[in-house]
């Protein structure tokens, strides 16, 4: 009997409807709500809501095996060519849903109550576009020198100037954004040395960018250091913070290490939010200056919309988002310059080493104790840098921006975008500021939808978007002995994912 | 009047019952984790929010029965569906959990079940937040306050309740693993599962039980603090998580005894710190209870220390 | 395969383009910011309902004019304050009426300072914000300290001497805290038994109750809101501490009574601006909002009064844009507004000249007010 209904949940029929079924019943106790006065935003409310569940899940399932019995046998041109459409079908949908289009489609789609469903089609276009722009590496066996390094001689170059005249395109608000954007990405790849390449699970990370932004708040409040000499100090800071961290935890393994630093991270910002004296406790610190040029030029007469006020300040003190806009950039390019380097170095190898197989790497020859340090010292510098910034942006600090929410927001940047490989933990930085920034209709379900992506990237394709094609290998490759594994692949489970 | 010194011994024999009371609630979710552990050598980050979601079951099923009109008929009837029900739901969640974010990872290096675990646990927190709202739940106040006086100190009898539902849960455990086939089958796949599984047993299903029977305590445990706080909200499930997993490590992780010995020990040193050094820095006690006992004793009190396997 | 990632990320800001909307003349844009979503998001939703009913009626009174409000969700996080504040510069926004929080009002202000902006906010407390003597920041609400001073001279004059003070170590519930610490002692000479932190979402306060419990106190005061007032105020029945038990504007919500439960909650004293509902001059706009609204949230009247207040000074100043800012912020600090919450006037800092402050007590599952009713009826 037992066999018989484990055979008819098998069929592709059946499945979906089974799985609809399964996680729908697990979310209907959960739907029922008991508090009338509660006011959801999007009016979702009761248990009927176990329905869409039951819904999403069937169709996801059917989308699923469709995917499946099509996409692995598209060649990889074919792949590229879906990607390319799914780009553009992504990019049109997000203008249709920003109405640039104008507001007669716009109000229709809300209209008839499409705005949700047309953002989840942008979100499966972009999913498509992503797998099929980003080749899957493990499958080519790693994607080579690449264009980066071949055109590398007139790639930098515009690249650089697109950047540095990037700003006059934008307003204060975009400015904003870019610059959040680069300061996450010097995080994420700060982050990327301790998880990407050394392989070390660290959950604490803030509290580095904490002490980053607090050693300027202090240092400019209590002696008047001004940034540029704070900012130095607070990497250095930083990675002191990194090795004192790094020392006990040494011969800690994987999940006792994320325990540890996680535990870490929280006894920091309790320190902060109790130590009154120093920190001001979690009044926090105001009125921290912003970087200060030595030279200020006014240029009269600009346009409006170029600048509200009429005229150009270049230097003096960069307190619009557009000043900081440079410094940030200066900041993230040379993080870019030093971690490359740091990546095919002899440090770099001996952490990838490390990652593979920690054991082997000792053999070898390599000082495990002072990689490790290296490791945690190196990527905690980037968070000091990151954070003396984040201090003069905001010119005010207080322990509430460095919860463990933030560690979380930047490993999985460090995760989706690709551990290991700079440009893609540079994309999901910049992704995961710019998506909420687009979609601020889902502030609600942002969490929900990283929870689930951080899930679905590990099952599914463990070595980001734009994995690096050493990670790749690792992350799929077991050190599991193969009588286990061949077991769990015969096991008919409920929900099991084709690992291509 | 009772003198100063009596005064002084009644304010400690209170702090001796708070934190027994809150190191039962550690114990039993320490439980979980260190039965996961000890199996699959993973730490199981979603399995606080199994204990957050066992106590919003709870308030949901008792205000369900109570809306039918079954809470008024027969409380204790009441109260067993209640915890049967959760249990039973937690139980489908271990085991979904299980499914989907360990097991299609069970061949790949530490850092991707560990991720997609945190993963997990991010998405059912913001789960609950969604389908049950972001204002705390209140639990109908029916066992609050009745207790009695201890030389001095206040018991409740929903503290004693707490204390020996965690102690008779730990015993049946215990016998569990110790008697039964399963427990054995479950020992042997911690021992070694290659092994275990060239006897003849099946390490998936194993896995499957362990995360299930991990998930039941943790439900148990959530809709007792539900109880007792009458208090829940969506945070509840990471905070407490911590706490237990630090009280896995102080006792041993992978020791069943060594769990509730840690839960207990940190739940007196974050009342006795808390009442006598500084409740502002209570959290910082524990975790760097954790971080000490890591680095000194890493197999934890009653851990046997063994060495690494390669 | 990097060209590829250069197309995403060209595609991804072609995509951010698209949030750059244009500005159009004819019409005002208020900017209304607070926390829109997440477990705070039903303060924000009171504000900006506020702000809604405020603009209907005055366009229904200034016909001609037209003013939209635009939304910033600033999540309770101070960073996404700043983003909010700076998207509001850029959109033109000719005030801004918000936001909720202390921690994001603060470093908000400065953008808004930079961008030449007016903030009126109807919610945050903390002394801090206008205390930097900025030109453009005004608050319709009390003052925590100005609430601390209530607090105390209300113990003081019931002839209460020990008092116990525990906060939730956050910006509001320390503040708040302290400012009734400081005004026991300068104002009345009295030292509190007891003072401490617990921390915000714990659940477990015995502890900390049991070292308050030694103290044997007569009134437990609380800064901090009503989640942990409500387990605090339970806890201390259950440890049989006799002690009145006392609070501020967090924690008066009906949610305080439910979690504290009806016995333990009984008798509470808790400081928070007159009842709305005992206000002639607000009767009006209370049943114009819960008409449209539902009921009034604590802060959805002050949020109509700063929108009515900005909007007043925008027409009277014949201002045009946020250029004109300096003079709609001297308009507002240089007149005698009559609101639903009777006439105000504004300091030089930008705070309300009057305390708002009175005592409520629970009887029975609701807040009472028991002081300033007097003046009320005279005004």
């Amino acid at each position: 009997m037992a066999a018989i209904v484990r055979r008819a949940l098998d069929t592709p029929a059946v499945r979906p409807w089974a799985l609809g079924l399964w996680f729908g019943l697990l979310s209907l106790p959960l739907m029922i709500t008991s508090d009338p006065g509660y006011q959801d935003p999007y009016g979702y409310h009761g248990a009927h809501r176990a329905l869409y569940v039951f819904a999403t899940v069937v169709v996801v399932a059917y989308l699923w095996q469709v995917d499946q019995a099509i996409w692995p046998r598209l060649s990889p041109a074919g792949r590229k060519r879906v990607g390319i459409a799914a780009l553009v079908l992504t990019v049109l949908t997000v203008l249709a849903l920003r109405d640039v289009f104008g507001q007669a489609l716009h109000g229709t789609l809300a209209g008839v109550g499409g705005e949700g469903l047309v953002y989840l089609l942008a979100g499966v276009f972009l999913v498509y576009a992503l797998r099929g722009l980003t080749p899957d590496t493990t499958a080519d066996g790693g994607a080579g020198p690449g264009v980066w390094q071949r055109h590398r001689r007139w790639l930098a170059p515009v690249g650089l100037v697109v950047l540095l005249v990037a700003p006059i395109f934008m307003n204060r608000y975009t400015a904003d954004v870019a610059v959040q954007v680069g300061i996450y990405i010097t995080l994420a790849l700060g982050l990327n040395i301790v998880v990407g390449l050394a392989g070390l699970l660290d959950l604490g990370y803030v509290a580095f960018y904490a002490v980053g932004a607090y050693t300027y708040g202090l240092l400019s409040q209590g002696l008047g250091i001004p940034f540029w000499y704070a900012l130095p100090l607070g990497g250095v800071l930083a990675a002191i913070f990194g090795v004192l961290l790094g020392i006990p935890v040494l011969r800690l393994r994987g999940d006792y290490l994320a325990i540890v630093t996680l535990g870490f991270g929280e006894i920091i910002r309790i320190v902060l939010n109790n130590w009154d004296e120093v920190t001001n406790g979690p009044n926090g610190i105001l009125g921290i200056p912003k970087p200060k040029l030595p030279f200020e030029f006014v240029i009269p007469g600009v346009p409006e919309w170029l600048d509200p006020a009429g005229e150009l300040v270049i230097g003096g003190v960069l307190r619009t988002p557009h000043g900081l806009y440079y410094v940030i950039l200066a900041i993230v390019l040379f993080t870019v310059f030093v971690v490359n380097r740091l990546n095919n170095s002899r440090i770099g190898r001996a952490w990838i080493a490390l990652r593979e197989d920690e054991v082997a790497a000792e053999a070898m020859g390599i000082d495990t104790t002072k990689t490790k340090l290296l490791a945690f010292g190196l990527g905690a510098t980037w968070a000091g840098f990151a954070g003396t910034f984040f201090a003069a942006k905001q010119s005010f600090i207080s322990p509430e921006s460095f919860t463990f929410f933030e560690s979380v927001i930047i490993l999985s940047m460090v995760v989706l975008g690709g551990m290991g490989s700079i440009p893609g933990v540079m994309l999901g930085a910049a992704a995961l500021v710019v998506l909420p920034e687009i979609t601020r209709e889902f502030a609600l379900y942002r969490t929900l939808i990283f929870g689930l992506a951080m899930v679905a990237m590990m099952v599914l394709r463990p070595q980001g978007f734009v994995g690096s094609a050493r990670r790749a290998v690792e992350l799929r490759g077991g050190d599991e002995p193969p009588a286990v594994k061949d077991e769990a692949a015969t096991d008919q489970s409920l929900y099991e994912a084709q690992r291509r | 009047m009772p003198g100063a010194e009596h005064a002084a011994f009644a304010i400690f024999l209170q702090q001796l019952v708070n934190g027994i009371t809150i190191g039962s609630v550690y114990a039993l979710i320490a439980l979980g984790y260190t039965m996961v552990y000890g199996i699959i050598e993973l730490i199981n980050f979603a399995h606080g929010e199994i204990y957050m979601i066992g106590a919003y079951l709870g308030i949901v099923l008792l205000s369900l029965l109570t809306a039918v009109g079954l809470a008024d008929a027969s409380l204790m009837l009441t109260m067993i569906l209640v915890f049967a029900g959760a249990m039973l739901v937690c139980m489908m969640y271990g085991f979904t959990l299980e499914k989907v974010a360990y097991k299609p990872l069970r061949g790949a290096p530490r850092l991707a079940p560990l991720i997609s675990a945190l993963g997990m646990s991010i998405f059912l927190q913001s789960f609950v937040f969604l389908a049950q709202g972001a204002r705390p739940k209140v639990f109908p106040h029916l066992f609050s306050g009745v207790g009695f006086d201890l030389a001095g100190a206040r018991v409740t009898y929903i503290q004693v309740f707490i204390l020996v539902v965690s102690i008779v849960l730990m015993i049946i455990l215990n016998y569990f693993i110790r008697r039964t086939k399963t427990g054995k089958a479950m020992r042997a796949t911690a021992q070694d599962r290659r092994m275990a599984a060239l006897v003849g047993i099946n390490v998936d299903r194993v896995i499957s039980t362990t995360f299930v029977i991990g998930s039941l305590l943790a439900a148990v445990a959530g809709v007792m603090v539900a109880m007792y706080y009458g208090f829940v909200d969506y945070f509840i499930g990471f905070q407490a998580g911590l706490k237990a997993f630090t009280a896995a490590v102080l006792g041993g992780i992978g020791n069943i005894p060594g769990a509730m010995l840690g839960g207990m020990l940190l739940g007196l040193i974050e009342a006795f710190g808390a009442g006598y050094i500084s409740s502002e820095y209570k959290d910082v006690f524990a975790f760097s209870i954790l971080v000490l006992v890591l680095i000194f004793r890493p197999a934890g009190l009653l851990g046997e220390q063994t060495p690494q396997k390669v | 395969m990097k060209k590829q990632v250069f197309a995403l990320a060209a595609a991804l800001v072609v995509a951010a383009a698209g949030f750059a909307t244009d500005v159009t003349a004819a019409t005002y844009k208020i900017g209304v910011a607070g926390p829109m979503t997440g477990d705070q998001g039903k303060m924000g939703q009171d504000i900006h309902n506020g702000v809604k009913l405020a603009i209907q009626e005055w366009m229904a009174e200034n016909p001609g004019h037209k003013v939209e409000t635009v939304v910033g969700d600033d999540q309770h996080d101070p960073k996404q304050a700043v983003a909010v504040a700076n998207k509001f510069v850029n959109e033109g926004v000719i005030g801004v009426i918000g936001h909720y929080n202390s921690s994001c009002s603060i470093p908000a202000s400065t953008v808004y300072l930079e961008g030449n902006i007016v903030q009126i906010t109807p919610a945050s407390t903390n002394p801090t914000f206008t205390d930097r003597g900025m030109w453009n920041v005004f608050r319709v609400c009390g003052r925590d300290d100005q609430q601390g001073i209530v607090a105390a001279k209300f113990v003081a004059d019931k002839g209460i001497k020990r008092i116990a003070i525990l906060h939730d170590k956050t910006t509001y519930g320390q503040g708040l805290a302290d400012a009734f610490r400081d005004a026991l002692k300068k104002n009345h000479n009295m030292e509190p038994v007891f003072y401490g932190g617990i921390t915000q979402g714990d659940k477990d306060f015995t502890a900390a109750l049991t070292s308050v419990k030694a103290q044997n106190p007569e009134v437990l005061y609380f800064g901090g809101i009503y989640p942990e007032a409500g387990l605090l105020a339970k806890q201390a029945k259950d440890l049989g501490i006799n002690a009145r038990f006392m609070s501020g504007d967090g924690t008066i919500d009906p949610e305080f009574v439910k979690i504290a439960g009806k016995a333990a909650a009984e008798g509470s004293w808790l400081t928070f601006s007159p009842d709305i509902r005992n206000i002639p001059t607000a009767k009006a706009s209370v049943e114009a909002y819960e008409k449209q609204f539902g009921p009034v949230g604590p802060y959805s009247i002050y949020s109509y009064v700063s929108a009515k207040i900005l909007l007043e000074a925008v027409k009277a100043t014949g201002a045009k844009s946020a250029r004109d800012s300096k003079k709609i912020a001297d308009h507002i600090r240089n007149t005698t507004w009559n609101t639903a919450y009777g006439t105000l006037k504004f300091d030089k800092k930008g705070d309300v000249t009057e305390s708002p402050y009175v005592v409520y007590e629970t009887r029975d599952g609701n807040f009472v007010q028991i002081t300033g009713l007097n003046q009320q009826a005279s005004k």
